[in-house]
């Protein structure tokens, strides 16, 4: 019977589902783990406090994934420049207005759900996807590749650059999604080159006058620095969990470094992933992030229009960019950011978007079946397919 | 489908690319867990991080115009590291440091601090408590300069460990009723305790790592932040306040007593002004211990004071008139098998209604009650009780004594209880419960719950607003009450107060003496008291004063409380011009108004300059404390050096500012007036000999 529902409501790549669940138990084991000192702090002791926030959460993304995943991905080419008009204003009001966490306001409360929400992820998923719908629509010449760059660098100079002034990694990696996006989409590589150039001086720019850009110097140098002594002490923290784990871990819910690791739940949560579960632990995660990318390859392979194809890829590269952002941090592989880790980390209304950004890469996935008998013709015929 | 291929060798491309990153990920996780692994792990056992509670700044308390009765300074601890100092420096400095480490601290000997200084060194010690002495600023900047110290924190070792400490302006004055806290700030007693939820904040919380031996804060984000507690604003006058401590003091002094207090209540508002409470010590001494006034060590029977309520009874609840006569006999009376005196010998024989009360006469008041209410004694307690007395306040301050009137219903009530409690015996209530009575009387019938506190405050921000409950909206009748206090004010003009007759305005009360009640049968000592209000024609202050255990020979009430009262009276009455009239203009608050600046601590004075879009800048170099001047539109700071041993120049400073200047300066702070600093006795720049006093003139 649930084989059933599952075949009946679950469209899609199987895998995927599969991989994003997988991942979303983790997710709440390591989570309810992590917040204990939170709870303590904020809560008054209440650690269920988060673990309850945090499930409803999860489940609301997956329903997010469902809800996604059902819509014919074309939609959302047009979804998506509306979402990107309304982010610029939300991103402004933000950075003006905005509440502030660590002296950086990226989030607005929402006043009737009393719920923070960050416009910037919004931004983002809308950015990824009118960068994969102006691309696809200009495959035929280098001439219409030229022409499809200055609206994407219109775009994503605006977005990234307002992002830059209270949140700086965030702006970086959707610049260098974006980069990545346009050499998948077949812009020649001088092109890129050009971007990347303006890219670094628009951000130098926005460091110079926005909210971060002392904090940016300053972790950046850190990581330069071959002093052991300056090493930032997330980071030390950070060694500290990772070494501590070994190759099997801890066992779940025995963190210790937890309770001195800032942000264990989002930020840092893979150190707590590989204190807990050890070595296995950690590579099982990455292994699962590099599936998810796979099946988003396949997804591609299998997609008739560019559009699909080019959609998700876009978004499943964005994803598990972040992921390995978020990981190598972790390691010390990079310096401090403060990306959570996707479909993992506690993170609010983020989550509800990355469920969009997979219900999306689903719905390309599934498009793509339902559509392959009638091909080419309208949405009409599609619905009745998908019911029957 | 070139284009398709050309797009997938592209994707297969960045694939790649991850891949690789991932097997990055890999190799780090292996390299930290491998080879860095022992480092790692041994730097997890070396670090010691704690969560440590960050202080909340603890609000302050203002008296009724503002003035600081409580605030929070910060003093210092001495520690040391003695590991940190080079054994040269150690060597050459170390007899002057402890030869000066002992002159100024007087609790160990010069070779003592040396010996711990050198055991510690040897023990590898990075934190030595040098004293448990805490001391200012100014004392903490001469340390400072010491040898070894005055090489800093790394080079020196010297460690100053900030503590907040309570600090009263007014020193003990009022201190019971102020309060006072423990050495972690919280409160203990007085209204420090009754609302230390408001006055504590909440601490915050930190994480902290131990290194060289003190806990530095992690910068981590994750701290939650300490809130400052509120501020209060009580209702006492300070003036007032000062006014009825010494004269309470002079009179127990003056009487040997045990202990006294004193109440003094706004009529209309009731706002208490005053509260005072004063114990002998074991050393003959008095000090504020305990709030009698208030607590239920204070609830005792209070004797005649309380004819009062028989007296309303009797006029409100029978035809009784204040002329009809009382036959008191020659003194004594039996009611059953115990015997009930008069104070004077012979007895008042066939008197007035009137004369019984202005007289005291104990039978005469006893013979009425039983007359009216012996076969309904009920009746009598109800009456008592449904008027408002015999059920606790509930006072803004906590531990306030419960009140008790014995009811026919109890199991000790006997023939005897109703006449006894006639004249303030068989009842228990504390001075405060007993005022509140009278000032019902005075407030022509409405009794209110007396208040302390007005307001609870956040800067200027009120966050909670306090008014007295109303108990009674009408205690009787217009007649009655015409009548009770014709009667009281009666007893002072020819009953047992006309010893405090005289005085050019009215004063209304009666008088209390009762037996005490010790160990289980009344002794010879005796609680003198006498509750009352002034003017008697239009009452503005109601006040009690009650005087427990008076020796040498005088004991009545007459003779021991009623003499305080009038003296607190009378200073009120010379001193407070708004007794004279019948209204005040309310006070006007104008806030639209900019303050001056005109002096004080730099940063905060540019930082408000600076919200408000003053254009400011800085004259002086580098000064902490200074003077504005008007250049064009803008104010410039011009420095105004505190100098150590000068006494410094405060006008222009708020008195908080002034305080922390000059009580720094080693000078004792007498204050006057409120508002800004207007005149100080001592001459800037003069020498500062130590303890010395300075009075300023705030305007």
């Amino acid at each position: 019977m649930i084989k059933e529902w599952i075949e009946n409501n679950l469209k899609g790549d199987p895998i995927i589902w599969a991989i994003v669940l997988a991942l979303s138990v983790l997710s709440i084991l390591v989570v309810y783990s992590a917040t204990g000192t939170l709870a303590y702090a904020k809560m008054g002791g209440d650690t269920e406090y988060y673990l309850m926030k945090h499930s409803v959460l999860t489940i609301l993304s997956l329903v997010a994934i469902w809800g996604a995943h059902k819509i014919d991905y074309r939609y959302y080419s047009k979804l998506s420049k509306l979402a990107l008009w309304v982010s610029v204003p939300l991103l402004m009001i933000t950075y003006l207005f905005g509440n502030t966490m660590n002296e950086a306001s990226r989030w607005l409360t929402i006043p009737v759900i009393n719920q923070a929400f960050q416009p910037s992820d919004l931004a983002k998923l809308a950015l990824f996807v009118t960068i994969a719908s102006i691309l696809s629509k200009r495959q035929q010449s280098e001439e219409e590749l030229k022409e499809s760059l200055i609206p994407i660098l219109l775009w994503c100079g605006v977005i990234c650059g307002l992002i830059a002034m209270s949140n700086f990694s965030t702006a970086v990696l959707i610049f260098a999604t974006c980069m990545l996006l346009m050499f998948i989409g077949r812009v020649p590589v001088k092109y890129l080159a050009m971007l990347v150039m303006i890219g670094a001086l628009s951000g130098a720019v926005a460091l110079t006058l926005g909210q971060r850009g002392q904090t940016v110097i300053s972790r950046v140098q850190s990581f330069l620095s071959d002093d052991e002594s300056a090493l930032p002490f997330q980071a030390q923290q950070s060694y500290i969990a990772v070494a501590s784990g070994g190759i099997v871990g801890k066992g779940p819910g025995q963190s210790d470094q937890r309770n001195f690791l800032p942000h264990p739940y989002s930020d840092f949560i893979y150190a707590i992933i590989i204190e807990e579960y050890g070595m296995i632990g950690g590579v099982t995660v990455i292994l699962l992030y590099l599936a998810l990318l796979y099946r988003g390859m396949i997804v591609f392979m299998q997609s008739e229009r560019a559009y699909g194809g080019l959609l998700s890829a876009a978004l499943s590269f964005a994803l598990v960019m972040q992921a390995f952002i978020n990981m190598g941090v972790a390691v010390g592989l990079g310096p401090i950011t403060g990306l959570p880790l996707p479909l993992v980390s506690m993170g609010g209304t983020s989550q509800l978007f990355m469920g969009i950004s997979i219900g999306i890469i689903l719905s390309v996935s599934r498009g793509e079946l339902d559509e392959f008998p009638s091909d080419v013709k309208g949405n009409g015929k599609r619905k009745v397919a998908a019911m029957a | 489908m070139n284009i398709k291929s050309s797009i997938l060798l592209r994707v297969r491309v960045a694939f790649l690319l991850v891949v690789l990153f991932a097997g990055a990920v890999v190799y780090r996780i292996f390299y930290l867990q491998r080879i860095q692994g022992d480092k790692w792990n041994k730097m997890a056992e070396q670090i010691s991080l704690r969560y440590l509670p960050v202080k909340a700044t603890r609000g302050n308390i203002y008296s009724d115009n503002g003035s600081l009765l409580a605030t929070s300074l910060p003093f210092f601890k001495v520690a040391f590291d003695p590991s940190q100092p080079s054994d040269e420096l150690l060597k050459k400095n170390l007899d002057s440091l402890t030869y000066l480490l002992s002159r100024t601290f007087k609790d160990n000997s010069a070779k003592e601090y040396r010996r711990r200084i050198l055991e510690a060194r040897k023990d590898k010690r990075q934190y030595l408590l040098l004293s448990r002495a805490e001391i200012n600023y100014q004392q903490k900047k001469k340390i400072m300069e010491w040898p070894v110290f005055r090489e800093g924190r790394n080079k020196g070792g010297i460690i100053f460990e900030k503590v907040e400490k309570r600090y009263h302006p007014f020193s003990t004055l009022g201190y019971r009723t102020i309060g006072s806290v423990d050495e972690t700030e919280k409160g203990t007693v007085g209204l420090e305790y009754s609302f230390n939820n408001q006055l504590g904040g909440i601490d915050g919380k930190a994480l902290f790592q131990k290194m060289a031996g003190s806990w530095r804060p992690v910068f981590d984000g994750t701290e939650v932040k300490a809130k400052d507690g509120l501020d209060i604003e009580t209702t006492i006058d300070v003036n007032l306040q000062d006014v009825a401590e010494s004269a309470l003091l002079a009179a127990l002094s003056d009487h040997n007593a045990d202990y006294g207090s004193v109440v003094l209540m706004e009529v209309k508002t009731g706002e208490i002004k005053a509260m005072s409470n004063l114990s002998k010590n074991p050393e003959g001494n008095y000090w504020e211990r305990y709030n009698y006034a208030v607590g239920s060590q204070g609830a005792v029977e209070p004797g005649s004071t309380f004819k009062l309520a028989s007296m309303m009874a009797l006029l409100e609840e029978t035809d009784l008139k204040l002329t009809d006569t009382v036959q008191t006999g020659n003194g004594e009376y039996k009611f059953y098998n115990q015997v009930m005196k008069d104070h004077k010998p012979g007895g008042y024989g066939t008197i007035t209604v009137k004369q019984m009360f202005e007289s005291s006469s104990n039978i005469g008041i006893a013979k009425l009650v039983v007359e009216h209410f012996g076969k309904k004694p009920s009746e009598f307690i109800d009456f008592v009780k449904e008027m408002g007395v015999g059920q606790p306040l509930g006072f803004q301050m906590a531990g306030e004594g419960k009140p008790y009137i014995k009811s026919p219903s109890d199991s000790s009530w006997s023939g005897i209880s109703l006449p006894w409690i006639s004249h303030g015996y068989e009842l228990k209530l504390t001075p405060l419960q007993t005022l509140t009575m009278f000032n019902a009387v005075a407030n022509d019938g409405k009794m209110i719950t007396p208040i302390i506190v007005r307001s609870v405050r956040k800067a200027d921000k009120v966050v909670e607003e306090f008014e007295p409950r109303v108990i009674n909206k009408r205690i009787c009748s217009k007649e009655t009450l015409a009548n009770l206090r014709e009667l009281l004010e009666g007893v002072v003009e020819r009953g047992t107060a006309s010893n405090i007759n005289g005085t050019h305005y009215k004063i209304a009360g009666k008088t209390g003496t009762a037996k005490k009640y010790v160990n289980g049968k009344y002794v010879n000592q005796y609680y003198a008291s006498f509750a009352g209000y002034f003017p008697a024609d239009a009452p503005k202050y109601s006040c009690i004063v009650v005087i427990d255990n008076p020796k040498n020979y005088r004991i009545y009430g007459s003779d021991v409380a009623a003499p305080v009262f009038k003296e607190i009276a009378d200073k009120i009455y010379s001193q407070d011009i708004d007794v004279h009239k019948e209204y005040r203009p309310a006070v006007a608050y104008q806030t639209e108004v900019f303050p001056v600046v005109r002096a004080g601590f730099l940063p905060e004075l540019s930082m408000i300059c600076n919200e408000f879009g003053v254009s400011n800048h800085e004259m002086a170099d580098d000064e902490e404390w200074v003077k504005t001047r008007l250049v064009g539109k803008s104010i410039g700071w011009t420095a105004n050096k505190v100098k150590e041993g000068l006494v410094p120049d405060v006008a222009g400073m708020t008195l908080r500012d002034a305080l922390f200047v000059l009580e720094n300066a080693g000078l004792k702070v007498r204050i006057e007036g409120d508002g800004r600093v207007e005149s100080q006795s001592r001459m800037a720049g003069t020498r500062v000999s130590e303890g010395s006093e300075i009075k300023i003139k705030l305007g």
